[in-house]
């Protein structure tokens, strides 16, 4: 294979999607660190194998997170790629961006890195992929001065993310990026320098359609959701089956408790409050015809994780229903019990659930100070191994 | 909540010395002093530049070369 | 020195006027063909929303291209969504055409909404991280070829989220999707000796292993440690922990497939996806034999699947047997679970299809 040649990548340039074998390729011809990232990528299609090693201690001074330290394993062969450091850039609440800061940014990457990023991370933050040792304090110097700073990782508060919320969706019943907002600028010593036994994520959905899969990757999990019924508009949902839905086939019959019965005489949507568990099914698929009620709050879910250590667990209900207005004190102060107790029982590299499990959510409850309701469990335990103290 | 001490900043420093790293946790209960405070300490110390972060899976602090 | 500290930009400042005007004020919603929303605010307002797939690991240029239609367009303002998709947001009706014409002349598909098969959210691969089994942005791009009518389209009976994770890290977190694409180890870690005495704990090296595997070497004159293979299930905590245990594998490392989760309360809880094919070998640059498996399922379920029927709702109503009937996938050993919470999948009825 000629010097600079990539036949196996340049497969990946065929089709309609997008390619991202394409997007390092207009950095390449101007950037010898994205030149060599291609030259590395091109060898670990050829080997099967991954060319990069375990990160080194990098960092910015005064922080001990937001830095991921790279290096390749064929640094002779590629040495503009030889130290590849990542920077996460903590995104604005929605990934909302006007263009001007987005210019800025592109800049100063182009400036002091590859020219490569991810928009976005997994976990929400914008990465800037590869760049040297020396770069990553001037780099982060220019960014502050744009008014941007970096997110999490290690074993510090990760990067706080959401769905779009009441910036652009009806069903919203809580202000999703002002928490995200609020809570970040609560907690950027958290976030900036790790002192935990392991991670700790929070992400916020504005409502159990859980755009942001909150559940299933937050230790911290808070869902929007309301107290009192639908707000149903019977004209809208008579328009609705006059254009010809199926409703009690998509609608009516869907419902997972029963909580609606369509009554063809009168021509109504009747709804008993008293069963719906606030799934969304109905407002979903009738969006003109029914919203979400008016006493809105949170459910706060807690220990959603991947699989590592012990298997992947979904976030499990705390608290049913929790108010949610600024300076959102209730939250924060949970949130500094969690993670004090945590930080004092937790073994390296628990997660939060991790450690539940291991001493069980009966304790936990008792030292965080909050009262076991039905609302936690499925159904209480069959088994009859209690420890009556 | 007290403030941080020159005090406590040499005692973390004192302690950072005995070892090759250490956890926020185990440098608050090995010097008795209260975690929230060293915790401060801590990261006063890491913007002075006097220690720095590293990560093994999980992360800890040392003092810098 | 830089300042610290300052915290991310208020989205405050980000938000275009009709949005700031309109904020949480949002009445109700239409999806006006695939990709194009309209939200319709209390106060009349509308706000059309143009959505655009995107590969996610960009250059500076592309998002320089994305600015340049949002200046146009967009009075300088746009958004990214969770699934890494680019969204041109406009009060005026009349630029959406604009702007799709834009993407039509930078190759960028319109879509991802309604009942489609939206971005695949996926992780670093070989790309970036040391830890991957395989790579993620080779795969995605691979698949969302075969699938892209899917994306640009809503003709599925709901939609179908799919990620890929390059280890069982899972920095993706993709155990809740309809599909999942994660990268596995075949091969216990081979240990470098001389490196685990220069850059490894020994006892934090034996405390992260989940199934007790590794224990000290019993030559007491090296200061290292000796895995028991049969013990190993190629999870790589170790080597998280360790750098001189790498698990990477040419030969033995490939991807596994899982199907059937979901994150949405909508209609029936949360669930996780499910193994349905427990290893396929790295076959870069296109990894055929995935592609294929992907295609199949999700052609099998548009088949069959009942109108707002999620991929997991649908396996739960005709049950996994049918499942792997229909889709000619092999049932085998090691889709029974054997570890921590095994028997919770065992079935203790005597109801079941053939
Ligand atoms: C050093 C190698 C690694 C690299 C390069 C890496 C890279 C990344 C990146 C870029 C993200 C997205 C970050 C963001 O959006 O802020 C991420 C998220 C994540 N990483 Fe890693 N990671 C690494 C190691 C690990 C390890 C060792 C674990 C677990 C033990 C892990 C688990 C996760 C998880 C669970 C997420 C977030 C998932 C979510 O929020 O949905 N990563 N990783
Ligand atoms: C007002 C209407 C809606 C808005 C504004 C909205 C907004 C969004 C956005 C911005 C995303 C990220 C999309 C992407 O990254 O491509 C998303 C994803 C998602 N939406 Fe919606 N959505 C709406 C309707 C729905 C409906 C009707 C459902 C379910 C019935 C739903 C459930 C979800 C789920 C589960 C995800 C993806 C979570 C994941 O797997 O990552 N949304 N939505
Ligand atoms: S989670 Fe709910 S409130 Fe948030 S964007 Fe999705 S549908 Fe809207
Ligand atoms: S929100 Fe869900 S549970 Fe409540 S009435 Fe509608 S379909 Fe039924
Ligand atoms: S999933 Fe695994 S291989 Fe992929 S980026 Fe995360 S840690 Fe690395
Ligand atoms: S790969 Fe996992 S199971 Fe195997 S030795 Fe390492 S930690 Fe143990």
């Amino acid at each position: 294979m000629a010097d600079g040649e990539t036949p196996l990548l340049d497969e990946l340039e065929k089709g309609p999607w997008p390619s991202y074998v394409k997007e390092i390729k207009r950095m390449a011809s101007k950037n010898a660190a994205s030149k060599d990232l291609l030259g590395i990528q091109e060898l670990s299609y050829k080997d099967k194998v991954t060319h990069w090693k375990h990160g080194g201690i990098v960092g910015v001074t005064g922080y001990g997170a937001g830095v991921i330290g790279r290096y390749t394993d064929m640094p002779d062969k590629f040495p503009n790629a030889a130290a590849f450091h990542t920077l996460r850039i903590n995104q604005p609440a929605g990934w909302f961006y006007n263009t001007k800061s987005l210019r800025t940014i592109c800049d100063i990457w182009e400036k002091y890195g590859s020219g490569m990023t991810n928009f976005h991370g997994s976990t929400g933050d914008i990465i800037l992929l590869g760049t040297t040792t020396e770069n990553l304090q001037p780099c982060f110097d220019a960014l502050t001065d744009a008014g941007f700073d970096l997110g999490g990782s290690g074993s510090a508060l990760r990067t706080i993310s959401g769905c779009v919320g009441k910036a652009r969706c009806e069903w919203s019943s809580i202000d999703t990026l002002d928490i995200i907002y609020n809570l970040t600028m609560e907690f950027q010593d958290e976030i900036h320098r790790p002192r935990w036994p392991y991670k700790f994520k929070i992400k916020t959905s504005g409502c159990p359609n859980d755009c942001s899969a909150a559940i299933a990757r937050a230790d911290f999990t808070i869902i929007g959701t309301w107290k009192d019924g639908l707000r149903i508009d019977q004209e809208k949902v008579r328009e609705y089956v006059d254009k010809g839905m199926d409703i009690n086939g998509l609608i009516v019959n869907k419902c997972p408790t029963y909580a609606l019965e369509w009554d063809g005489k009168s021509r109504e949507l009747k709804f008993y409050e008293d069963d719906c568990v606030r799934c969304m099914h109905c407002i979903n698929k009738m969006p003109k015809a029914i919203r979400p009620g008016v006493d809105t709050g949170a459910t706060i879910l807690i220990g959603g994780k991947a699989p590592i250590i012990k298997g992947a667990y979904l976030s499990w209900v705390l608290i049913p229903f929790m108010k949610m207005e600024p300076p959102y004190d209730e939250v924060k102060d949970l949130l500094r019990k969690i993670w004090d107790w945590w930080d004092e029982n937790g073994r390296t590299r628990e997660r939060l659930a991790e450690l539940i499990e291991r001493v069980g959510l009966k304790t936990f409850l008792k030292e965080i100070g909050l009262k076991p309701v039905p609302q936690m469990v499925y159904k209480p335990r069959a088994n009859p191994y209690v420890f009556l103290k | 909540m007290a403030e941080v001490t020159e005090e406590l900043k040499q005692k973390v420093i004192d302690y950072l010395k005995t070892v090759t790293k250490a956890k926020n946790k185990e440098v608050a209960r090995e010097i008795g002093e209260d975690k929230h405070l060293v915790d401060k300490a801590i990261a006063e110390l890491g913007k002075e530049g006097k220690i720095e972060y590293l990560y093994l899976g999980a992360s800890f602090i040392k003092l810098k070369e | 020195m830089g300042r610290t500290d300052i915290g991310p930009p208020n989205y405050q400042d980000m938000l275009p006027d009709v949005i700031k005007k309109n904020y949480g004020k949002w009445k109700y919603h239409e999806i006006q063909r695939p990709g194009v929303l309209k939200h319709v605010s209390e106060s009349g307002d509308e706000l059309y929303t143009v959505r655009v797939g995107s590969p996610r690991l960009v250059s500076i240029d592309f998002i320089r291209d994305l600015c340049d239609v949002a200046d146009k367009y967009c009075d300088g303002y746009l958004r990214f969504t969770s699934r890494y998709n680019v969204e041109f947001l406009t009060d005026k009706k009349e630029n959406v055409q604009g702007i799709i014409a834009e993407m039509e002349r930078l190759g960028l598909p319109v879509g991802g909404t309604g009942n489609s098969v939206s971005n695949i959210v996926h992780t670093q691969g070989w790309i970036h991280c040391h830890s991957a089994a395989t790579d993620a942005s080779g795969i995605v791009k691979a698949i969302m070829d075969e699938l892209y009518d899917y994306f640009t389209s809503m003709k599925l009976p709901a939609y179908v989220r799919i990620a890929v994770a390059c280890c069982i890290n899972m920095c993706g977190a993709v155990h809740c999707s309809d599909l999942a694409i994660v990268g596995v180890h075949t091969k216990p870690p081979k240990i470098d000796h001389e490196k685990v005495l220069a850059q490894c704990e020994i006892p934090t090296t034996i405390q992260s292993c989940p199934t007790g595997a590794i224990r000290r070497h019993p030559d007491t004159n090296i200061k290292s440690v000796v895995v028991r293979e049969d013990l190993c299930m190629y999870c790589a905590n170790c080597y998280t922990v360790c750098p001189a245990m790498p698990l990477a594998d040419p030969i033995g490392d490939g991807v596994a497939i899982y199907a059937g989760g979901k994150v949405s309360n909508a209609r029936k809880p949360p669930m996780f996806s499910r193994m349905v094919v427990p290893y396929l070998p790295n076959n870069p640059p296109r990894w055929p034999e995935v592609v294929d498996v992907i295609k199949k399922i999700v052609e099998v379920y548009a088949n069959h699947a009942k109108r707002y029927e999620r991929m997991g709702e649908w396996i739960e109503r005709i049950g996994w047997e049918k499942f792997f009937k229909l889709t000619d996938i092999p049932f085998t050993e090691h889709h029974i679970d054997d570890f921590t919470h095994a028997v919770e999948t065992y079935r203790t009825t005597t109801q079941f299809k053939w």
